[in-house]
């Protein structure tokens, strides 16, 4: 499903991001990954969203290689790539049912299309009482849930989340992993750049540690540290 | 991927409004400036239109009385036929007069009604061997006051009178229109690019979810193409007040001599409105572009 191969990242010519990473992950997997700040997670993830391009290495995402897309069929490859914000970044003046539809509209889906998944993944992450409210209205657990119903509606197979849980509590945290581990267990890969310990050692997954950004260690039903 | 046009139009009303008070600025300015813009060509045909009659070398029109006698006629006509001075001249009856007149008058058939050929003016157009002014002057002179004249109109008077009045006039609508569409176009980018800055958060979640580069930038550039829209539409009709009122009433029937023929015809006018609506697409096209292009990162 995604494939990087050493692939390494440069800032302004001189500050390594990411150093020579090569990392196969298989579709349907669930990924951590860890490492303190600075260690290149995020760029992890941006480069596997198209965000950022490698200077060195190659990308593959369904097969495909990333790294030579044309601009304009970048687009269609984040359509296959949902993705969750740390700090939410929901619309604030659209409510949760128009947040949700806002990223079927941008990539043109028909009108009975957004009326029938909308409140179909709104329910899935369990705020149907909720679909009219505006996100100032929403506990932060009950914004990131919408943040992630946002990702997951187009049904993409590929999810990325950088750090959902780090500006929630723990027990609002456990609630958004309950959802990210059950949209997983839809066939759905998801990769999750986090520093949140607890997390990570109570759901076993695989964990993927990055160093100054290199892969210090890949580890099977692995935990923090 | 199609455009959803529901999505498009509410985009981009939203912009409009969100930036309305700035949005109504480039609209009135982009009508001012097209309407200058317009009117400019409005008058180059209303100065082409009166001096029709002086082309081909016409220098002066010896004008007579519509009830001159075949004999004073005669005797004008024979002055001109072998004066040295002359070299080739064209009469025209009063049935070729009406003819003239009808065509410039086609707008106010209610004049054309009350005229006949028999109250025109038949006159000789007159060409001289030499178009030196003063030789002109002194040439037409000599039929002024001749028995069965009406009178005579010298070509270099008349057209040195509208040329100089159409200059002036010309000459500051044209430059006024490119300052004042310069100003539009600026005032378009930053319309967008404003409207860019306060929707960052959404571009960023439209670039994440896989919006086409395009489906971003149509509601901004269609923001820019409606205002644009808008400013030419009051440019018509200021362009239409301006027929109507000033060069209309400058050609009128009791007007002077010099503005006779001064006129713009139905074809010169919708030409000049198409004109007026390209150059406002592409003043806002110029704009949107630029915004879109330097200030939206998709």
């Amino acid at each position: 499903m995604i494939r990087l191969n050493h692939v390494t990242k440069v800032y302004k010519g001189t500050v390594v991001a990411v150093r020579d990473v090569t990392v196969d992950i298989a579709k349907g997997e669930f990924v951590f990954l860890v490492g303190p700040s600075g260690s290149g997670k995020s760029t992890f993830i941006r480069l596997l969203n198209r965000e950022e391009l490698p200077q060195h290495g190659t990308i593959y995402v369904a097969g495909k290689d990333i790294g030579t897309l044309g601009a304009w069929r970048v687009p269609f490859l984040r359509r296959n790539i949902g993705f969750i914000f740390q700090d939410f970044k929901l619309l604030p003046k659209k409510t949760v049912a128009e947040n949700v539809a806002f990223a079927l509209e941008v990539i043109g889906k028909p009108r009975h299309v957004v009326r029938k998944q909308v409140p179909a993944i709104v329910e899935l992450v369990g705020l149907t009482e909720k679909m009219g409210n505006f996100p100032h209205e929403l506990s932060g657990g009950e914004q990131q849930r919408v943040s992630v119903a946002r990702a997951f509606v187009n049904r993409p197979p590929i999810l990325l989340a950088d750090e959902p849980t780090g500006n929630l509590d723990p027990q609002t945290s456990v609630g958004i992993m309950k959802l990210l581990d059950r949209i997983n267990r839809t066939g759905t890969t998801v990769v999750m750049a986090t520093h949140d310990r607890s997390i990570v050692d109570t759901m076993r997954r695989r964990v993927i540690e990055l160093d100054r950004g290199e892969v210090v260690r890949d580890q099977a039903r692995g935990v923090y540290e | 991927m199609a455009l959803n046009p529901r999505y498009v139009l509410r985009e981009t009303g939203q912009n409009l409004w969100r930036n309305v008070l700035s949005s109504a600025a480039a609209i009135i300015t982009i009508g001012v400036s097209l309407w200058l813009f317009g009117g400019f060509f409005l008058f180059n045909y209303a100065v082409d239109n009166a001096t029709a009659r002086w082309e081909g070398g016409i220098e002066f029109v010896v004008w007579m009385q519509p009830d001159a006698t075949a004999e004073q006629d005669a005797n004008i006509r024979d002055s001109i036929d072998t004066s040295p001075a002359i070299r080739e001249w064209v009469y025209v009856d009063q049935n070729q007069t009406y003819q003239e007149f009808r065509e410039i008058f086609a707008d106010t058939p209610e004049l054309i009604e009350v005229v006949s050929p028999e109250v025109l003016p038949p006159s000789y157009r007159v060409v001289p061997t030499n178009p030196d002014p003063d030789v002109v002057a002194e040439l037409s002179g000599q039929f002024v006051g001749r028995p069965g004249v009406e009178e005579v109109v010298s070509a270099d008077q008349t057209i040195r009178d509208i040329q100089r009045l159409a200059d002036k006039v010309t000459r500051v609508f044209l430059v006024g229109s490119v300052i004042l569409l310069t100003a539009a176009t600026l005032l378009i980018l930053t319309n967008i690019v404003s409207a860019i800055r306060s929707r960052g958060a959404e571009i960023e979640i439209m670039k994440v979810v896989g919006a086409t580069n395009w489906f971003i930038r149509v509601p901004f550039m269609l923001e820019g193409l409606v205002q644009a829209v808008l400013g030419a539409m009051g440019a018509w009709v200021g362009l239409r007040i301006l027929d109507d009122t000033v060069i209309k009433g400058l050609s009128e029937p009791d007007s002077l001599q010099l503005m006779q023929g001064f006129r713009v015809d139905q074809g010169e006018f919708y030409s000049t409105s198409l004109l007026v609506l390209v150059i406002a697409i592409v003043v806002s096209g110029i704009g949107s572009a630029v915004a879109v292009t330097r200030y939206l990162d998709v």
